[in-house]
């Protein structure tokens, strides 16, 4: 096993590689001059220049790739001018909040979305199968950002049963209750969509496993039903989902950044939108190889998880 | 054509149309309609609520009038998603298509691209290009469209490799048809239906991801708003005025709706496995709707018997017969072999005993199978549940795909144990190398731990029929058990059943196509015609001298080990399908002694010599000889 996770790690490097390679081009694409889109168009000459000697802006490209590169190697992501201070340390105290938020959402949508899926290929065409299947539809087509406003407007302003944003009260401690009551809502929201994706997947995973000879031997073992669908269904249909799982971390966590500017969340993702409105490029650079790296290594612990659910694939 | 009315059957992507067609022919003709300007502000008539004079839907915090706003937003909205759409697909479908057809290092080179772009979480890649380029509608299309490229591309390139390896396009290649006009006229018609749905699945995802982006302030820039700055701008008033976001924001929910629907309904009707409703899951038990009486067991003194029993596949409007009235009992100790052609019934006839047969689409119409006198056609799951495995169990050909893969044959083992006797696991597990060893596996205490990848045919098999054994039941259904072995395994499969049918006084229904097996194993021997029995007796009496010319045919296509070069006689034509069958004998057809009293009304059973039963009007002669 651990030569499988060593195996999968070093696979990573040239993905990560390629990541930094596709973010550093299209920096690059930026139009016009960057030192330019940074002072403004008032800044004298003398100003444009200096800055793009700074940031090696006068180097020809494939150097100034390497020289970014190692930067981040050695953990310097560069200075955001916006903020005046490492990305590197913003990004990092940022990335906590999104965590949290789509962490708590990617177990929501998981738990939810398969679960929704077994009882409805369990109960095909039941009652239970026709209303998840609608409430699905309605979870897929709603876009978060507007299922997050009306969920302030519904359970935060009118109900009063949850804090309208933030992540911690602005008076009061800053404990575990407070963070749950600030993180229903837009744990909620955001896990919406990828339940609904989730649960349809699941269902037609599950059918596709339950049509199988081994489901028809298990039922002639005497095996209850519960055990037909949840022990032997599930667990065949599982080495499908979870490549789903995978895919929709991705969406959970990119989809973090409308959430979080509706609950004025503190993550990565309204911080992304500021730097680009503020043309902060080299913390949006930052910010986005880093989640993305994160994203890689998320995606080697799901193959892991695969590798470790279905003896067939060799570690 | 048939795709369309596929397509109208589906009622909810038949809703889904509407509102789409509705949507977009609101869109085209916004500019005709008497309308506000959507840009002209008044503030004095400001967060107008909807339903007043002269502002149907109100107005928004610079007093514009939401109606006017909505649908010139729509537009905007729909006419960007439609164009990230067919650009993504464009290039997307393009890129796929030359990785698929050049193929080698180019595909290699290309994929490795798109991998990259995949690894990406999707919105982080577009908010890095709208940082690129700078927030603005056109740039938010950009980022859209680029964004879902890779998604086109993979998908395509899988379509086109499987084409270009097809005979046609050899064939264009061999008569010199350049690349391009091979690509343009070959591949790409076949590969536009995936095209088509893939757009139709992911049209909704980019109106929603632009919608987002204008959401976010990256995309359309004040006073022009689509939906979704609409609903950025609406934001900051959310408390104080919700109609101002309630508008867009359902604006784009019914949108995206109808696009997923109508997307659903798209796929499923390209989709040739729903249309035969294949992706329905078996119930638990098989279907019973029985019609007419419930028939009493013909003989006394046997275990399991089946009476006259009916099992058809209602698919769609169509009716197969697959068992059609069966009749076979099985007295304890005793092997009855069930014999015919592949889809002459048997195994359904074996699979309804315990409520087996998948259902949909399998229904068990008539008839009776009693065990120790007790009728078990529609009896509650719960009962069949505890008889299944415990009293009457199953062992399946192809014991790869009949065991659990990713459980180990000890877990499957005890489970099998404990689904019906609540033992402690370690007792089971003992229980299951007792087992193991029973069916002579060699080194059980170590294979119990083995997946059933990692076991031979012939071991798995044995772990079939551990399994089969584990409760001690009283009747085992074999069918076809050694079909998948080679020879060798397949003499010692049968030699271990027939020592364990001896040692625990088993009743044993096997189901086979082999002569040569049931000589070998079974007591009787029951043929099977296209749903029926047509001949049952004593084993060797039958063997010897079959009396239905089918079962006589059916013999004489065994080739016979020393039997010289006698000329195999393969019986012409072929079994009749089970929807339509014919009058009278269904095998006429293919029976060199057919009159025309065999295609009228219905052949019964008859008794043809002791303990001997045959459907023929005209079968051979037994001879004293042959007794």
């Amino acid at each position: 096993m651990a030569g499988y996770i060593l195996k999968r790690l070093v696979s990573a490097i040239p993905v990560l590689l390629g990541i930094s390679i596709i973010v550093f081009l299209i920096m690059a694409m930026i139009p016009g001059d960057p030192a330019t889109a940074i002072l403004g168009s008032y800044a004298t000459p003398e100003n444009v220049e200096k800055l793009n000697r700074d940031l090696g802006l006068d180097k020809p490209l494939v150097q100034r790739y390497f020289i970014w590169l190692g930067n981040m190697l050695q953990g310097d992501f560069g200075r955001s001018f916006s903020l005046n201070r490492p990305v590197i340390d913003e990004v990092l105290e940022r990335f906590n909040g999104t965590l949290i938020l789509a962490g708590t959402s990617f177990v929501i949508c998981s738990l939810l979305g398969v679960a929704a899926g077994v009882v409805s290929a369990a109960r095909q065409y039941g009652l239970a199968d026709k209303l998840i299947t609608f409430v699905v539809l309605l979870g897929i087509s709603i876009p978060s950002f507007f299922l997050g406003m009306m969920m302030i407007l519904i359970f935060a302003v009118n109900l009063k049963w949850f804090p309208v944003s933030g992540m911690w009260p602005i008076y009061g401690a800053r404990d575990f209750a407070a963070l749950v009551s600030h993180l229903t809502l837009p744990a909620l929201a955001l896990a919406t969509v990828a339940t609904g994706v989730i649960a349809r997947l699941s269902r037609s995973a599950m059918l596709e496993v339950l049509r199988q000879d081994f489901i028809r031997t298990a039922r002639a073992k005497g095996v209850r039903e519960r055990g037909v669908i949840w022990r032997h269904a599930l667990r065949a249909a599982m080495v499908s989902i979870i490549p789903v799982l995978g895919i929709q971390a991705g969406f959970v966590l990119s989809g973090a950044v409308y959430i979080e500017i509706v609950f004025q969340w503190p993550g990565v993702g309204r911080m992304l939108v500021d730097a680009i409105l503020t043309r902060d490029i080299l913390l949006v650079q930052g910010g986005v190889v880093f989640v993305a790296a994160c994203y890689v290594m998320f995606n080697i612990a799901v193959d892991v998880a695969q590798s470790l659910l279905d003896p067939r694939i060799k570690t | 054509m048939s795709f369309l009315r596929l397509l109208a059957r589906n009622r909810l992507a038949l809703a889904g149309l509407i509102v789409m067609v509705c949507v977009v022919v609101l869109a085209l003709i916004t500019p005709l309609l008497p309308l506000a300007d959507p840009n002209v502000t008044n503030t004095a008539d400001r967060f107008q609520r909807p339903f007043t004079e002269g502002a149907a839907l109100g107005t928004d915090h610079l007093g514009r009038d939401l109606l006017s706003r909505l649908l010139h937003g729509t537009r905007l909205s729909l006419a960007v998603g439609f164009a990230a759409a067919v650009i993504a697909a464009t290039l997307g479908a393009a890129i796929g298509i030359v990785a698929g057809f050049y193929g080698g290092r180019t595909d290699n080179i290309i994929m490795r691209g798109v991998d990259m772009l995949m690894a990406f979480p999707y919105i982080l890649l577009a908010l890095a290009i709208v940082a690129a380029l700078g927030p603005g509608l056109l740039n938010a299309l950009i980022a859209v469209a680029a964004v879902n490229i890779p998604f086109f591309a993979r998908n395509i390139r899988g379509v086109t490799v499987g084409i270009v390896h097809k005979e046609f396009v050899d064939a264009a290649r061999l008569s010199g048809m350049s690349d391009l006009r091979i690509i343009v006229t070959e591949v790409l018609p076949n590969v536009i239906p995936v095209i088509v749905i893939a757009m139709s699945t992911t049209v909704g995802w980019m109106i929603l991801e632009t919608a987002g982006l204008s959401f976010l302030g990256l995309g359309s820039q004040p006073p022009v708003a689509d939906l979704g700055s609409m609903l950025g701008e609406a934001r900051s008033a959310l408390i104080t005025n919700p109609h101002t976001s309630v508008v867009p924001g359902t604006m784009i929910l019914i949108i995206v709706m109808a696009i997923n629907l109508l997307g659903d309904g798209v796929r499923d009707a390209l989709d040739p496995r729903l249309k035969s409703g294949a992706l329905n899951r078996p119930m638990p038990t098989t279907l019973v709707d029985r019609k007419g009486p419930v028939p009493q067991p013909k003989e006394g003194g046997a275990l399991l018997s089946i009476d006259g029993l009916k099992t058809e596949f209602h698919v769609k409007d169509r009716v197969y017969k697959a068992v059609g009235g069966v009749t076979l009992s099985v007295r304890p100790g005793e092997c009855l072999g069930l014999i015919g052609e592949s889809g002459s019934g048997k195994s359904v006839t074996a699979l309804s005993v315990m409520g087996l047969v998948a259902s949909p689409p399998g229904v068990i119409t008539g008839g009776a199978v009693h065990f120790e006198g007790q009728d078990l056609v529609g009896a509650p799951y719960a009962h069949l549940r505890k008889m299944r495995g415990d009293r009457v169990a199953y062992i399946f050909q192809d014991p790869l795909a009949t065991l659990h893969p990713l459980y180990t044959v000890g877990d499957q083992l005890i489970e099998a144990v404990q689904s019906h006797h609540a033992t402690p696991k370690s007792e089971a597990r003992a229980h299951a190398i007792d087992l193991l060893k029973s069916v002579r596996i060699p080194n059980a205490e170590k294979r119990i731990d083995s997946y059933p990848h990692e076991m031979s045919g012939g071991m798995r098999q044995r772990v079939g029929i551990a399994m089969a054994l584990a409760n001690d039941p009283d009747v085992i259904i074999a069918d076809e058990p050694t079909t998948a072995l080679d020879v060798t395994v397949q003499a010692q499969i049968l030699s271990l059943l027939d020592d364990l049918r001896r040692e625990r006084g088993l009743a044993i229904v096997f189901i086979t196509h082999d002569f040569g097996v049931v000589a070998q194993l079974c007591d009787r021997v029951a043929v099977m015609y296209a749903g029926r029995i047509v001949e049952e007796g004593p084993t060797d009496a039958i063997l010897n001298a079959p009396s239905h010319p089918y079962t006589s045919r059916l013999m004489a296509c065994v080739p016979e080990l020393g039997g010289g070069r006698r000329e195999l006689a393969a019986i012409p034509g072929l079994p009749p399908v089970v929807d339509r069958l014919p009058e009278g004998c269904a095998f006429a057809d293919r029976c060199h002694k057919a009159q025309e009293a065999c295609r009228r009304g219905e052949i019964e059973l008859v008794d043809n010599g002791p303990s001997r039963t045959v459907r023929c009007i005209a079968p051979e002669p037994v001879t004293e000889a042959a007794q």
